[in-house]
């Protein structure tokens, strides 16, 4: 009976056992003539815009390539920053992906200084001209002027405007001057139609619209220099700016709802014609052209001729793949990324979902219209600013979010709005 | 068989792999966590060493606003102690009486434990919807549309909103606990009482409660240390926001370690939320134990 008492319990301990035993043992690389499975990490879910332009890129490369497999695997925006920075700090290969979805600028370059991204400057030498990739889409992906990201796509912030209910105030054309636009939303107020939303529950939405404003205040090459930290946000041309939302948000411009819901329900708004516009980034053109009304497309007006003209945006190629250092199929990652990147720019493009950082080398006469104008407004452009919340480095990123939180919950104006980033970050 | 039992290795080595477990698991996390908690770390790169650097910003930084967070999980607390427990023991005395329809009730009140907290999350988010959510829908329909109210986007409102579904999803939780109390009451005690003519509630105060104070006071602990360590239904309904109106010490730690990269300030969070769970546990242990 001791004997069987001590045998079960000794097989009670084999599970315990196995646990902590290691789980390494299997084969990392792939022999040759096998089919090596790539891990994709991206934020492409089944309700995001880029994700048929994935799956398409992925099927085309595993049509061409039969020895690769690449799985993918979508996660929610904001859990995915989560996600991968947690995969980052963990450090064990076997949490990370081979190729991983990217925000440019300082998001991936945090993961560049700690060693974590393959440098893809081999293969874009060997394998592509700047004819097909132009250098400066590169810009926001290279560090110490080495190469570590694939620009999937290239988007500003556009104004999305719904003409049908423009029209019902009065109005066939969008606005061009902010004095136009603000007689265009009182236009639209009298109307009933409320002129936009915004969701407060995501502040990147609020920079969406407070960032263009500032733009249009004090031009691109000092946004630019206060993003890199090389400026002061001590500009009274920004308080200003700030006090400007907040004047819109007084007049009723804004839906009320928005404070508290996510930026998929305010599009929904806007695509089921509860709001006259709807300004965001222009990977929604597709979506705002597949919509039921007549809409166009335009640029928050010039708000300080003396600073800034109407030829500058909010944006540039902020999207990316990159490749994990510790991938043990690196080099073959890196191949897969850059190629798959550059194809699921050229179906993003096709799908209306961005603007092509990549040149395209294939028929667009089938191209959306609402497309052709952003690229339009964007040929025009004389300089880009990046997204301020990509720009900046994680903490100070998120200090800033705040601030712009507080301002459009009207906890502070204009000026304590540049007080307060002056002290926190400079 | 005893002789096994008296033999210390035997029990060493049987208690060997879940102690292995727990350390791993449990005790090294916390320790790592103490460690971290006295660097300046992005969770990438070098570690740089502040000494108590983050503890003392933690406590005076209006930016980071650890304070108001803290209060609010405090507030949670005292509901939790005060409003959902005393109704989860109203709920456990009633259906202790062997009423009508006793199970049917009890797997009603305990659905919500069992619902994940991403779907409570959302069937709540639908509910405060500004637009077309039953809560709007309703008080307009009854006439009352000017308390109509954009319930999560106002920092007055938000707070409430949000303690309502955590209050409500976790009474069948220590209900049940009550309830089992409950019924744990030997029948002969209470047919005593009642034959020297104790009406229900004096059956209740001085039978029931007495008998089942030390799960009472599992109850408590519970409630205490849940809301302090509150965290997935805040994510989802609000994620701290708006303004930091319902930020709790969770929130607040998962925004420094994953999206300020402040892995030393999210440990020292961490650390401190561990040492306040373990103060609330003793603190309430010893004053069950005066009562006693």
């Amino acid at each position: 009976m001791k004997k069987i008492l001590a045998l079960i319990l000794a097989l009670c301990m084999v599970p315990f056992m196995a646990a902590c035993g290691g789980g390494g043992g299997e084969d990392q690389g792939a022999a040759d003539g096998e089919e090596v499975t790539l891990k994709l990490w991206c934020i492409a879910t089944e309700s995001d815009a880029n994700r048929p332009a994935y799956e398409q890129a992925i099927a085309d490369y595993e049509a061409a390539h039969p020895g690769v497999k690449i799985e993918m695997e979508a996660f929610e925006n904001e859990s995915y920053k989560t996600k991968i920075k947690a995969a980052m700090t963990g450090g064990s290969s076997d949490d990370l992906p081979d190729i991983f979805f990217t925000w440019g600028g300082a998001f991936l370059g945090d993961f560049v200084d700690a060693g974590k991204v393959y440098c893809l400057d081999d293969i874009y030498a060997n394998n592509y001209t700047e004819d097909q990739i132009p250098a400066v889409m590169l810009n926001n992906s290279s560090y110490d002027g080495k190469h570590y990201g694939v620009p999937t796509t290239f988007n500003i912030v556009a104004m999305y405007a719904n003409m049908d209910l423009l029209a019902q105030a009065g109005w066939d054309k969008v606005p061009e001057t902010y004095e136009e636009l603000t007689q265009c939303c009182d236009d639209l107020l009298a109307a009933g139609i409320i002129p936009f939303g915004c969701a407060g529950s995501e502040t990147w939405c609020v920079t969406e619209y407070l960032e263009p404003i500032i733009l249009k205040s004090i031009g691109y090459e000092d946004l630019n220099k206060i993003f890199a930290g090389e400026a002061t946000w001590n500009d009274p041309d920004i308080a200003k700016s700030v006090d400007v939302l907040q004047e819109m948000i007084d007049k009723g411009y804004f839906d009320p709802s928005g404070v508290a819901l996510g930026n998929d329900e305010v599009k929904a708004n806007f695509l089921a014609g509860k709001t006259a516009f709807y300004q965001n980034g222009s990977w929604n053109t597709g979506e705002v052209a597949a919509a039921d009304f007549k809409s166009a497309v335009a640029m928050f007006p010039v708000m300080n001729e003396e600073r800034s003209t109407a030829n500058c945006a909010i944006g540039g190629p902020s999207d990316h793949l990159a490749v994990c250092s510790e991938s043990p199929n690196a080099d073959l990652a890196a191949e897969v990324a850059v190629e798959l990147g550059k194809e699921i720019c050229h179906y993003n493009y096709l799908n209306a979902v961005g603007l092509p950082a990549w040149t395209p080398d294939y028929d667009t006469s089938s191209l959306e219209p609402l497309m052709v104008d952003i690229g339009n407004i964007v040929n025009q452009c004389e300089g880009m600013v990046l997204f301020g919340d990509t720009a900046m480095s994680a903490d100070p990123a998120q200090i800033y979010l705040d601030y712009v939180a507080k301002v459009y919950g009207k906890e502070i104006d204009g000026q304590g709005f540049i007080d307060g980033l002056t002290k926190d970050l400079q | 068989m005893n002789k096994m039992y008296s033999n210390k290795w035997y029990i060493i080595i049987f208690l060997l792999p879940a102690l292995i477990l727990f350390c791993g698991v449990l005790i090294a996390p916390i320790g790592a966590s103490g460690y971290y908690s006295f660097f300046d770390w992005n969770g990438f790169t070098e570690k740089t060493f502040i000494g108590l650097s983050n503890y003392k910003e933690l406590f005076t930084s209006d930016s980071i606003g650890f304070m108001k967070a803290l209060g609010n999980s405090l507030l949670l607390a005292a509901l939790s102690v005060f409003l959902q427990l005393p109704l989860a023991l109203g709920l456990a005395l009633v259906l202790g009486k062997k009423i009508k329809g006793e199970r049917a009730f009890l797997s009603v009140f305990f659905m919500p434990v069992l619902i994940s907290t991403v779907v409570i999350g959302q069937l709540w988010l639908k509910i405060y919807n500004p637009d077309y959510g039953v809560l709007n829908v309703a008080l307009r329909a009854v006439g009352l549309g000017n308390l109509a109210h954009i319930w999560l986007g106002d920092k007055a409102t938000a707070l409430g909103a949000v303690f309502v579904p955590i209050l409500w999803q976790y009474v069948g939780y220590h209900m049940l606990l009550l309830y089992a109390g409950v019924k744990s009451v030997p029948p002969e005690l209470r047919e005593a009482a009642m034959l020297d003519g104790a009406t229900d509630g004096q059956v209740n105060r001085y039978i029931v409660l007495p008998y089942i104070k030390p799960i009472l006071k599992i109850s408590v602990i519970f409630a205490v240390t849940g809301s302090l360590k509150s965290f997935d239904l805040i994510y989802v309904l609000t994620n701290g926001g708006p303004l930091h109106a319902t930020e709790v010490p969770s929130t607040l730690m998962i925004s420094m370690l994953f999206l300020r990269n402040r892995y030393g300030m999210g440990s020292t969070i961490a650390v401190l939320l561990i040492i306040l769970c373990f103060a609330f546990a003793l603190l309430i242990n010893f004053v069950f134990k005066e009562e006693e």
